[in-house]
């Protein structure tokens, strides 16, 4: 059912399976905070941090998600996601690129064959207040665009409304129009608020056959946090040990400086082991992260502190 | 009566902060001794950071708006007289000087209110040039500015260490070694008188320990130094900053429209005159 780097999810998770999962749901609230605290305080010494500060650039998934976004400033976003230190050959290209359906055909044409994914949102994303047809219909044209991955968000209507079954079918029917692309998920964990409802939402999705989960959709004031990385790391885990299936993890709402970044890395490394170190396991969605990361590499580089002044716009 | 003693704190951002490192140096007055913020390579990070947004909002407001802003540190000074009087006699100073030397900051301060709407007409210019055009001089402040105050026990010297940047529109980092007191009592004054945060912040501690981080932080775009440097730690500032291109000033004019001549970027206007 899902295919992801050649895994695939054999049998397609039932609902049946599905509802025995969520049963057994408990979050230790104090416990999640505490971990994330005593991991955020871990201090990374200087040749590490260079090499987390270069995962994070591989890793990044550089998005623009405005109305105002023009052809302009998606071919400048997605020249940035190629090269995004021209002076520095040593600073990898960004994972992917992030844009609306109507917008993908442009950064396709851009990136071509380089390793630059093309991701856009879909299931009118942020809200996905509309029926599933629609959903499918939006899903259908950013893929015919020539979207490499899409990332759609939960019905969190029926979330709420306490019908799981749905959220669960509508995953299953867009990853169904997606075929092999890579399907992520978005939880919008600010809107769900406890970590309950965060692992239930994280499990769905993964039964429901997400390659990811993702955070948020940046587009509400309480974005990603490094618990609900930590309580979706969990789901991962958990969902591997069942099924065998790897999936991914993308953060994504509020994340602007690096030493945060590398706090998520470090959440991820410890909670799901060092195969997610890995732009196949693991995204940042971000627009002002890319510039502090950057920042960050050649002060460590010079030895002097930068400004973003000198580079690239995007 | 229970004796409360004033903790005086580095002004960042618009807040009275310790320093990260939870380190301190002591000043000793005669009736008092104070644990000032060292300020550590972080907490200047943290300044410059606040600086640059500073320079925005400071930027935002009307010249005219600064003049009123720039006025009404004078008249909390005056306010205030009697513990800034108190607090430099505890530094030395006669008490007829101590206010002296206040009414000396004061009509420091009124005079650099008046330039901060008129400075560009004084040093901006239209230039003489053959042909059909306009040229135009176009004056712009610097940017973020980094100045040490000198060690001189005076609430003028002081103020003339940052007025002249800060007036035209550039935001300061302000620093301050052995006479730091003053400078943090002053903050009080400067967050009462309504200077968006982070267009003014104010710190202590040992120039010596993070002028090699200063003169090379990129978004510095100047270094004015009112207390005379050595030789040797001139040619390291000037060598760290030739890097960002950052401007380097040893003892600039405190005095007059000279001292503002340093902060300012001029941009030169073609513009066709037509018929």
């Amino acid at each position: 059912m899902s295919n992801i780097n050649g895994q695939t999810l054999t049998s397609p998770f039932s609902w049946a399976s599905t509802i025995e999962l969520l049963d057994g749901v408990k979050v230790d609230e104090i416990g999640v905070k505490e971990r994330v605290s005593s991991l955020s305080t871990r201090s990374i010494k200087r040749e590490s941090k260079l090499q987390a500060l270069n995962y994070v650039v591989s890793m990044c998934d550089l998005t623009t998600l405005e109305g105002e976004d023009t052809e302009g400033k998606v071919l400048q976003m997605t020249a940035k996601a190629m090269r995004p230190d021209p002076t520095d050959d040593d600073v990898p290209s960004a994972a992917a690129v992030c844009v609306y359906p109507s917008l993908v055909s442009i950064a396709k044409e851009m990136t071509g064959n380089s390793n630059v994914k093309v991701a856009s949102v879909s299931s009118y994303f942020p809200s996905g207040q509309v029926p599933l047809e629609s959903k499918l219909l939006d899903t259908k044209y950013a893929i015919d665009e020539g979207a490499d991955e899409i990332d759609i968000v939960i019905n969190r209507k029926a979330f709420f409304e306490g019908d799981y079954r749905k959220v669960f079918d509508e995953i299953v029917a867009l990853k169904e129009a997606c075929k092999d692309k890579h399907l992520k998920t978005i939880l919008e964990v600010g809107e769900l608020r406890t970590y309950e409802n965060i692992k239930k939402a994280s499990l769905i999705s993964l039964a429901a056959g997400s390659d990811f989960i993702k955070t948020s959709t940046g587009k509400i004031s309480n974005g990603s946090s490094k618990e609900a990385c930590l309580v979706m790391s969990k789901a991962v885990y958990e969902f591997k040990e069942i099924t065998g299936f790897s999936a991914g993890i993308k953060v994504a709402g509020g994340i602007r400086n690096a030493k945060d970044a590398i706090r998520y890395l470090i959440i991820v490394k410890e909670e799901l082991g060092e195969d997610w170190l890995d732009a196949n396991y693991f995204r940042f969605g971000a627009s002002s992260l890319l510039d502090d990361v950057l920042k960050q590499i050649r002060k460590l580089k010079t030895n002097a502190y930068q400004s973003s002044y000198y580079f690239p716009r995007g | 009566m229970t004796e409360i003693k004033k903790t005086y704190k580095n002004y960042v951002d618009g807040k009275y902060v310790r320093s990260e490192s939870g380190k301190t140096y002591t000043i000793e007055l005669k009736s008092e001794s104070y644990e000032l913020p060292l300020t550590s390579k972080k907490d200047l990070r943290d300044a410059v950071t606040s600086s640059k947004k500073g320079f925005d909002s400071w930027n935002k407001l009307s010249q005219y708006n600064r003049t009123q802003i720039i006025y009404r540190l004078s008249e909390m000074i005056e306010g205030n007289r009697d513990s800034y009087v108190e607090l430099l006699v505890d530094h030395g100073l006669t008490k007829s000087t101590a206010n002296k030397d206040i009414d000396n900051a004061i009509n420091t301060i009124v005079w650099y209110a008046g330039l901060a709407d008129k400075w560009e007409q004084l040093t901006g210019n239209l230039n003489p040039v053959d042909g059909e055009f306009f040229n135009i001089s176009h004056q712009e402040p610097l940017g973020v500015v980094f100045t040490l105050n000198s060690d001189e026990v005076s609430i003028d010297k002081l103020i003339r260490s940052f007025l002249p940047s800060l007036s035209i529109g550039c935001s300061v980092i302000s620093f301050s070694e052995k006479n730091a007191v003053l400078s943090l009592k002053l903050a009080e004054d400067v967050n009462n008188s309504d200077l968006p945060s982070g267009s003014l912040n104010l710190l202590s501690g040992d120039f010596t320990k993070v002028f090699d981080d200063i003169s090379r932080h990129v978004e510095i775009n100047a270094l004015a130094s009112y207390k005379k440097l050595n030789k040797e730690s001139l040619k390291t500032i000037n060598e760290n900053a030739s890097t960002s291109v950052k401007r380097i000033f040893h003892l600039p004019s405190e005095d007059g429209l000279s001292s503002i001549l340093p902060f300012i970027e001029t941009k030169t206007v073609w513009h066709p005159k037509g018929r």
